[in-house]
């Protein structure tokens, strides 16, 4: 038992001592980054958006080696189903069955495979669509196949 | 410690060991547990791999919540697990469709490969686990291309009687409750058996009481993971008629499961629930649930004629799956459930799969060869269901025709050969989605997912073997080619899941996986030392890997991240170390090691890993086994620890996972009562509640930590005949 361990140990340390360079990796491991802390960014958590106008949805997003594309989501969350990946909670609305809830759903490559990238896309909120609590979810890749969330809660107001 | 520490260790070790071990004269001590034995193989076909063999005795020892968790303190194996109580195998770092499960010689067909669904196997009805690590193509055929989990019934009596026990356990971390009765007779040549187990369970407890998923924080209500309780009941029937000459004998079995997935992150994505409903009990199964049922009837046969020992078996299966969750409109669906709906509004996916079988071989001496030949068919269709679409419906059928030869040179020397020609045809369905989503020509429009398709495949493989036992020393050495059909989900999935934020798309050109393998095993076995070092080398020419792309699909895909099946050159390799050595007679230190690398060569992932490799282990285990007493048989005290190293080498979406340690304790005797005696067991895992995450885990992506501390007892009561081993072995 004791030579077990003591030529355990030993070759444990020997081991170590020569086996701590660590293993170069010259593959992408990181994720891009989604930025909505700006002044301009739109929407943030828990911003209202009125139906019938049109707003700009504005994030910065960033990557370590080069981005891929994004992709904008809106959908209903009037049965409280939540996933928002935001710590600030918004207040929500009783739970209400749908009649016309907005839905968009939008893909956009990112030209030129930059490491930093201002994404603008206009949105129209068409004036009959139900109001209430709202998710904007947006995705992005870079061009190894990391990808990042966020849900964000918005409010469509009358 | 980071990986190459650990190989290093591992290699040092069996290099070291031998001149450091001591000889000492000590008999063999009564202690069945895991072991690697050559002799038992020499005779049979997959007698130049490296074989691991857990008895049901072992099986209990080491019981966890699930089979494929108990299994895998083995070096070599890992489970990949959803919770508590279910796991599915992976050997060496293969898992899914590339570890074939065989019981009472039937390939196990279940959804093999999903994520979220556990091996449909009652852990209590099992005489004897057979690990077999390295492709077994030539003897499974597709599926057997990472390894084989083989599992056989309990050995039938040698002598006329009628003998069982009751075994009753209770695990603390999940409240599990649960008693399994077995039971077997014998008449002369007629032999009978039969087994029913059933075992509930609650939410099980993390060290944690808020879980990130993303950065959404969920509170959990006493450390427990929400709606993760479940229920098993199984039963098993046997019987037939046994003799030297000719033996018949049924396998009849039913497993059926119920379970709930963490509510809070259905896949990926975090979910809001209503805490007042999920948190007024911790048994009860709410939405997102599973519901599996798995019916297997074999017959398993012999005849010796001469020379010859002709085998037929046959096998029917039914693996019925259901997965329950609330309508939650994604995407392009209809905000509210239409009521015209045929599918029931609850049924997110449902799977109905049936699998016909029938093996034939000859097993006969030709000279000193000893020569195997035979063939399977299989049929296989698999009907899907539900308001979520991931795979199509398809039929499969498959033939294969193998011939093994053993060939001993000498006393020391045998040698082993196989090749095996696999032809398999897979027919799918077509799927056009149930609502419309909105087209580029912003038209709306009923998607077409899948497209009906037929492919058929060819494969021929070999095998090249040869063991040779030099004194105390043995060493086996097999090269062989291996190969996997793409399975339905490979070909043609052209669906959302919406839990993972992805688009999968099958690839309908695929081609059948290649692989290139090469296995060495070297062990040594003396008085009280028995050390063995299983060096794998693999190559895969065309490894089939759903790919993470850069792109979106705003049309099939709904705005999400496009997955696609791919192909591309890996290269893996790895080994295990397991060394027993009894310094003194009653004690015995255990060392198993494990380490797998796997790098793809080509393709859009080059330089990346496989997913879920698990990470380099060590396990380091002291075992008292002090004298039986009048009243106390066979009582044991073991203690072990169990590194496991960062997992650094990871692949999209994949998150690295820090290294942890986790001690557990074991402990156990018979205590004699009269004629009988009682088997007492203990076991506390995971000892300081550590807070740690699996890599091969489900859950390791929303960054949930695996099970705390769970003491799990039982208690065994034997009855009726007790001539002889009461165990299989």
């Amino acid at each position: 038992m004791q030579t077990l361990k003591k030529y355990a140990l030993i070759a444990f340390m020997a081991a170590s001592t020569i086996a701590c360079k660590k293993d170069k990796e010259n593959i992408d491991t990181e994720k891009p980054t989604i930025d909505i802390s700006a002044a301009t960014a739109f929407p943030k958590q828990c911003s209202q958006i009125r139906r019938g106008s049109s707003f700009t949805f504005r994030a910065k997003l960033s990557d370590n080696v080069a981005l891929g594309s994004y992709s904008i989501d809106v959908h209903h969350n009037f049965d409280h189903h939540s996933h928002s990946t935001e710590v600030e909670e918004c207040t929500l609305e009783p739970i209400k069955i749908p009649v016309k809830p907005f839905v968009l759903v939008k893909s956009v490559n990112i030209p030129g495979q930059p490491r930093q990238y201002d994404a603008q896309f206009q949105i129209d909120v068409p004036a009959d669509v139900d109001p209430g609590n709202y998710h904007f979810m947006i995705q992005v890749t870079d061009q190894s196949g990391w990808s990042i969330q966020r849900g964000i809660s918005v409010r469509i107001i009358e | 410690m980071n990986r190459r520490t650990i190989f290093s260790l591992l290699f040092t070790c069996s290099i070291l060991h031998p001149a450091c071990a001591q000889e000492k004269a000590t008999k063999t001590i009564g202690l069945k547990e895991v072991y690697i034995e050559g002799g038992r193989y020499k005779k049979s076909a997959e007698g130049a791999m490296s074989i691991d063999v857990l008895t049901s005795d072992s099986l209990q020892k080491y019981q966890a919540g699930s089979l494929m968790q108990t299994l895998s303190r083995l070096p070599g194996v890992n489970a990949i697990g959803i919770g508590a109580s279910q796991s599915k195998p992976q050997i060496r770092g293969l898992g899914f469709n590339r570890v074939a499960t065989v019981e009472n010689g039937i390939k196990h067909e279940g959804q093999q490969w999903g994520l979220d669904h556990g091996l449909e196997i009652d852990q209590y009805s099992i005489g004897t686990a057979e690990i077999i690590k390295g492709a077994s193509s030539f003897m499974y055929g597709s599926d057997a291309i990472g390894g084989v989990i083989r599992l056989s019934s309990p050995t039938e009596l040698q002598e006329n009687g009628l003998k069982g026990h009751v075994n009753l356990f209770n695990r603390s971390n999940n409240a599990t409750y649960g008693g399994s009765l077995q039971l077997q007779g014998r008449n002369g040549n007629w032999v009978f058996g039969a087994g029913a187990t059933h075992l509930g369970y609650a939410d099980y407890r993390v060290p944690t009481d808020t879980v990130y998923v993303y950065n959404y924080a969920v509170r959990l209500k006493d450390r427990q993971v929400r709606n993760t309780a479940g229920q098993e009941t199984s039963f098993q029937l046997r019987g037939g008629y046994v003799s030297d000459r000719f033996s018949s004998i049924f396998y009849l079995s039913n497993y059926h499961t119920k379970i709930g997935f963490f509510a809070n992150a259905h896949g990926l994505e975090p979910r809001g629930v209503d805490t007042a409903l999920y948190d007024r009990s911790d048994r009860d199964i709410l939405y997102p649930s599973q519901h599996v049922n798995h019916f297997k009837l074999i017959s398993r046969n012999y005849i010796v004629q001469d020379e010859h020992k002709i085998w037929v078996d046959l096998g029917y299966q039914r693996n019925y799956r259901q997965e329950f969750n609330n309508y939650t409109a994604h995407g392009y669906m209809p905000p509210v459930y239409p009521q015209d709906m045929t599918i029931p509004m609850n049924l997110e996916r449902l799977y109905d799969k049936e699998i016909y079988h029938m093996t034939l071989k000859d097993e006969f001496a030709l000279a000193t060869h000893r020569l195997t030949i035979g063939g399977n068919v299989e049929y296989q269709r698999n009907n899907i269901d539900g308001w979520s679409f991931l795979i199509p419906s398809y039929r499969q059928k498959a033939l294969g025709l193998f011939i093994y030869d053993q060939y001993p040179i000498n006393e020391q020397t045998m040698l082993y050969g196989a090749l095996r020609y696999d032809h398999s045809n897979i027919h799918s369905s077509p799927y056009q989605d149930w609502f419309a989503s909105k087209l580029e020509n912003n038209q709306s429009a009923h998607i077409v997912r899948a497209d009906e398709l037929r492919r058929s495949f060819n494969s021929l493989v070999w095998s090249l073997g040869a063991t040779r036992q030099m004194g105390s020393w043995e060493a086996k050495l097999n090269v062989g080619k291996s190969f996997r059909a793409p399975i339905a989900q490979e070909l043609a999935a052209n669906g959302v899941n919406y839990h993972y934020f992805s688009y999968e798309k099958g690839n309908p050109s695929l081609s059948p996986e290649q692989s290139y393998q090469m296995d060495l095993s070297v062990a040594l076995r003396t008085g009280n030392t028995y050390i063995a070092f299983t060096p794998f080398f693999n190559y895969f020419s065309n490894y089939i890997y759903l790919n993470p792309t850069s792109g979106y699909d705003q049309y099939y895909g709904a705005g999400n991240q496009i997955f696609e099946y791919s192909q591309s050159k890996v290269r893996r390799y790895g080994a295990e170390l397991k060394v027993e050595y009894r310094p003194l007679t009653h004690w015995k230190v255990e060392l198993l090691g494990e380490y797998v690398r796997s790098e793809q060569l080509s393709g859009s992932k080059k330089g990346y890993t496989l997913p879920f490799s698990p990470a380099p282990s060590l396990v380091l285990d002291l075992s008292w086994t002090p004298k039986s007493s009048t009243y106390f048989k066979a009582p044991y005290l073991s203690l072990d620890s169990k590194w496991t190293a960062s997992q650094q080498h990871i692949v999209p979406p994949e998150e690295k996972t820090k290294g942890y340690q986790v001690l557990n304790f074991r402990a156990g005797t018979q205590v004699v009562l009269g004629k009988s005696a009682l088997q007492l067991r203990l076991q506390v895992q995971n000892i300081f509640d550590t807070r740690y995450m699996d890599h091969t885990s489900f859950y390791r992506l929303i960054a949930l930590p695996e099970q705390g501390r769970n003491i799990v007892l039982s208690v065994g009561i034997p009855f009726g005949k007790q001539n002889g081993d009461q165990q299989t072995h």
